[in-house]
């Protein structure tokens, strides 16, 4: 078999339209893999015992796509055998329990690729330059990840 | 020590620039991006600044504060990121080059 004509790719992609869990698994589908892990980032309906009326988000698209590729990156030095990434983030507004973002990963054997999602978004909450605002009723607030090393500044 | 404390009486980095009497001291023209909270309380997404070549990253924001004082608030809870690598404020250096994107990073949340 010639392995090389299906050389790992990352897909990523922000956008503002609705993102599909089928598109996003169909592009990492690898007749080399035996494995495509998923994961999606859907929106609550509450916050703190507050109603959640939608989410918008916002980013800093080119550094966004730039930071994403490096986590690709990442994923393929820590688990060599993952073949495709793909990391649909999407922008505007997110109405409740529609993704917000969707990551799959294909690998021959399960293992890399369930690893390798889970890294996927948690980088991407760490370092991916997207911000997040929550429309409530009356109000709305502007989101901050745990994972973020310079929120909750005690410095 | 300041690059261009001395003369900040005289100008802002907005307005004009120091005279060219040196590497430091030459201003670039750089665009500065303004995101999520930082936006709002700027009041627009992006503009384009005179700032000397040479500066420190805290200097870089307390010229931004002072174009922009509601930016105050957050001085706590952002980072830059200059040429798309994300920088602290603090005391590191920036060399900056005409037309280099600065950008305002609030706390992110993606995903």
């Amino acid at each position: 078999m010639d392995e090389s004509k299906d050389v790992p790719k990352d897909f990523i992609k922000l956008k503002s339209e609705k993102l599909s869990v089928d598109e996003v698994s169909e592009l990492v589908i690898s007749p080399y893999c035996g494995a495509v892990s998923l994961f999606i980032g859907t929106t609550r309906n509450n916050f703190e015992g507050k109603k959640v009326i939608h989410l918008e988000y916002e980013a800093y698209t080119s550094m966004a796509e730039t930071e994403i590729k490096k986590i690709c990156r990442d994923v393929r030095q820590k688990w060599p055998s993952v073949k495709h990434i793909a990391v649909h983030h999407r922008l505007g507004v997110v109405p409740i329990t529609e993704a917000s973002v969707i990551i799959a990963v294909s690998s021959p054997h399960r293992t890399e690729s369930l690893e390798a999602v889970m890294y996927c978004i948690n980088t991407l909450k760490a370092s991916v330059p997207i911000w997040k605002k929550e429309i409530y009723e009356d109000e709305y607030s502007w989101k901050e990840n745990k994972e973020c090393f310079w929120a909750n500044s005690e410095k | 020590r300041l690059p261009s404390g001395r003369r900040r009486h005289r100008e802002s980095a907005a307005e004009g620039c120091p005279p060219a009497d040196g590497g430091s001291m030459r201003c670039q023209q750089v665009s500065v991006l303004y995101f999520a909270r930082s936006a709002e309380l700027a009041g627009l997404r992006c503009e384009t600044l005179s700032v000397p070549r040479q500066i420190t990253s805290l200097q870089l924001w307390e010229e931004i504060v002072r174009l922009h004082p509601r930016l105050a608030v957050i001085r706590d809870q952002v980072v830059f990121a200059v040429r798309q690598e994300y920088v602290l404020l603090g005391d590191q250096l920036l060399v900056l080059q005409p037309g280099d994107e600065v950008a305002i990073i609030p706390p992110i949340s993606g995903g």
